[in-house]
């Protein structure tokens, strides 16, 4: 029993740690490789759960996360990268060091709420959503630190990946509820997609300054 | 959303139904904001709780605000102003419990609404901005509107919590009103703006009626308490009559002339007839001269403040002796600016050519004065039987209350008056010496020309400005500010402009903020209600 706790902190702990790394890399497809890691620790970490629970539907989820998260998604941000010759692309908006302060901060805040708000629940699933809402935090202060489009969009799919780990944690979640959820990422997905696109089209570039200097001028 | 009409709201929603009519005739029905403006007021009149009552009220506020815009830029900022510090009064007052902090709320915000001092000062300026129709509606309905919540408020919910304070405090307020608003409208050259100061001095008048009555209610003095009420609520009725009549007639007068300056006006009465007639009739209700509309409510609030200064300690005693001078005084005032209103606007010789060649008015807006020169007919000849049924709203804000009958009555002193008239006629007529006789006085408006103008220029003549130069150096010198300005304006108005101004920056920044500043305001909310629930539950 022990192997189990152990072995699904383990994991959540390295999508954590992947979701941190995403906030201190810059290079756009450093970030998508480490994107691709979470997910498929993820997997890893729902197949584990799957077989500790006994749930068939964990199992189910995590072949969905390693097909979609792992493999699909990774590979359509990597054409976008290779189209828009994004290579090289650094971004910046906010300071390294001031994001991986406040990431931390963060990290401190979701273990300060989660941890005594459910005193009585069993500790696999406190310390798991703790680190869940970490990867939720995290996804999110990528997505309002950095300036490009494509960056903004791995940070929500970073965000999604916690709330996936937090499902899987929870023993009785409903297979529909995560079902769907990854099928609207991928939907949004697409969307963007096309969106960005759009955007190439008008401005030459991802980075949405131009947006905004247009959005200052135009009201 | 819930109506619940009781006999208040059908008496206001009976004093709105004419100048709606009114103003609807006079040119306004086609305006969908027009009658956004009128729902919004039915809709806070016959209001059965708090929400409807707030909502039709913004509502009002909102929809007269655009209606202002159409008339100028700057008034309807001021106006917009006053009305979003109204509604931050009373929206968190309304959901008080009755207690001395909610009757302060809802006193500021239906002052800053109905243009109670020291919140007045954009009155004067943003009820002249609009359409003729649209200011008739906002100087008659919506200030009435305003009451109507103080009303329901100070005299129905709140008063459990009734306290003597109150209605000194609301006095006091209706006697600033009084005397700001009459010297002001001695001293305006603008028409319309005459109308409007002289509307901040008819809502001091309300004021003060129902100051006496809510202190009498609080003090348990049925007779005061009743007497108080009568003379307010016959106030409001009389007011709501002839106000929207002056503002009508100020429309045409612009309308003909082009400009509706007191200073190049003049002999309208030959030109305009029949708008002169109806402007005479509305002056003389302003001034509430005896026989008009306007005499009883003063009559019954002059008794009102004379009985109430029999009551109370001595400082209670001396404070109600000095507004019986202010009174006196604002009515000497409002008599004084009613006369120059008449008198330089439409007596004397014409000081422009577009007033010379000024023509009368014909169809729908003649139409709608005369209605309401009509409806005044029985407030002023049987003001007894107006208050009678009015009875059931004295009931319902007073169940104590004694009602006295009214100790005047016009109808009789009409007869008499002919008959007086009359024999006299017959006597000189019979006895009287014939021949004419040569008499330099007021001579109509008329100025002797200058001896270097033998052949009279009417621009020599004594202009409005002038007429009330006398005023202003006796008596605006010690109440007005600098270039007889609002003293409110620099004091009160002024700071909140800049707060106004400062908000309106900080929610334009909000608007303009790109996606990533949206997203990181919503996760910084996010952030600190996680950091409060973490901190609430650790600690």
């Amino acid at each position: 029993m022990s192997l189990t706790f152990s072995l699904a902190h383990l994991m959540g702990g390295i999508v954590l740690l992947c979701a941190f790394l995403l906030l201190s890399q810059r290079r756009l497809a450093a970030m998508i490789t480490l994107y691709q890691m979470q997910a498929c620790v993820l997997a890893a970490a729902a197949f584990w759960q799957g077989w500790a629970q006994h749930e068939l539907n964990l199992y189910l989820t995590g072949i969905i996360t390693l097909a979609l998260k792992g493999l699909l998604l990774p590979y359509g941000l990597r054409q976008i990268v290779l189209r828009f010759n994004l290579r090289r692309a650094v971004d910046s908006a906010m300071g390294m060091a001031l994001s991986l302060i406040l990431g931390v901060g963060l990290i401190g805040i979701a273990v300060l709420v989660v941890l005594p708000s459910t005193m009585r629940a069993v500790s696999l699933t406190r310390e798991d959503l703790a680190i869940a809402l970490s990867v939720v935090l995290l996804g999110l202060l990528v997505m309002v630190s950095r300036r490009s489009a494509l960056a903004q969009i791995i940070g929500f799919l970073s965000t999604e990946n916690g709330l996936v780990l937090a499902a899987i944690g929870m023993p009785g979640m409903p297979f529909v509820a995560e079902f769907s959820v990854a099928l609207l990422v991928l939907l949004a997905f697409l969307v963007v997609g096309v969106f960005l696109l759009r955007i190439r089209e008008h401005f030459d570039t991802l980075d949405v300054t131009g947006i905004e200097a247009i959005e200052r001028r135009g009201r | 959303m819930h109506l619940q009409p009781d006999a208040l709201s059908w008496l206001f929603l009976g004093i709105l139904l004419p100048q709606v009519v009114a103003s609807a005739v006079a040119g306004m029905r086609g305006s969908v904001t027009f009658w956004v403006f009128v729902l919004g007021m039915a809709l806070a009149l016959l209001a059965g709780d708090a929400f409807t009552l707030i909502f039709g009220f913004e509502l009002m506020s909102a929809a007269s605000w655009l209606l202002v815009l159409r008339g100028d830029e700057r008034p309807a900022t001021f106006y917009v102003t006053m009305a979003i510090f109204s509604g931050a009064c009373l929206i968190p007052a309304v959901f008080l419990p009755a207690s001395s902090v909610a009757f302060v709320l809802i006193l500021l915000g239906t002052g800053a609404k109905a243009g109670l001092a020291p919140l007045h000062a954009w009155l004067p300026k943003a009820h002249p901005a609009p359409p003729a129709g649209v200011s008739a509606l906002m100087s008659g309905g919506m200030v009435k509107v305003a009451l109507y919540v103080l009303i329901r408020y100070a005299f129905i919910i709140l008063a459990p919590a009734a306290q003597p304070w109150w209605g000194v405090v609301l006095i006091a307020a209706g006697l600033a009103s009084v005397l700001i608003g009459a010297l002001r409208a001695m001293l305006e050259v603008e028409l319309k703006t005459v109308l409007a100061c002289s509307t901040v001095e008819h809502v001091g008048l309300i004021a003060v009626g129902l100051g006496v009555a809510l202190r009498a209610k609080a003090m348990g003095d049925e007779t005061l308490e009743g007497l108080g009420l009568q003379a307010a609520l016959l106030c409001v009725v009389a007011h709501a009559l002839f106000k929207p009549l002056l503002f009508l007639g100020a429309g045409e007068v612009k309308r003909a002339v082009g400009t509706a300056s007191l200073n190049w006006l003049g002999g309208l009465v030959r030109g305009m007839p029949r708008l002169g007639g109806l402007m005479l009739l509305g002056a003389a209700c302003m001034a509430a001269l005896p026989l008009g509309p306007g005499f009883a409510p003063e009559f019954l609030l002059l008794h009102a403040v004379i009985g109430a200064a029999a009551t109370g300690g001595i400082l209670a005693r001396l404070f109600f002796t000095a507004a019986l001078a202010i009174l006196g005084l604002g009515a000497a005032l409002a008599l004084g600016a009613a006369v120059r209103l008449f008198g330089m606007g439409f007596l004397g010789r014409p000081r422009s050519l577009q007033a010379a060649a000024a023509d009368d008015i014909r169809g729908a807006t003649l139409w709608a004065m005369g209605g309401l020169a009509v409806l005044m007919l029985p407030v002023a000849l049987l003001p007894g039987l107006v208050l009678g049924t009015m009875t059931p709203v004295f009931l319902l804000l007073a169940p104590q209350a004694a009602l006295p009958p009214l100790a005047y009555a016009p109808l009789s002193l009409v007869l008499l008056a002919f008959l007086a008239a009359a024999a006299l006629g017959f006597v000189l007529q019979r006895w009287g010496v014939r021949g004419t006789r040569e008499v330099a006085g007021w001579n109509g408006g008329f100025g002797a020309p200058p001896p270097w103008l033998p052949f009279g220029d009417p621009a020599t003549q004594p202009s409005a400005t002038g007429l009330a130069e006398p005023v202003a150096r006796a008596i605006g010198r010690g109440v007005l500010a600098r270039d007889m300005a609002d003293p409110t304006e620099i004091w009160l108005v002024a700071p909140l402009l800049r707060l106004h101004g400062r908000f309106v920056r900080v929610a334009e920044r909000i608007r303009r903020a790109t996606i990533r500043e949206r997203l990181a305001f919503v996760f910084g909310a996010l952030v600190v209600f996680l950091l409060a629930l973490g901190l609430g539950e650790g600690g």
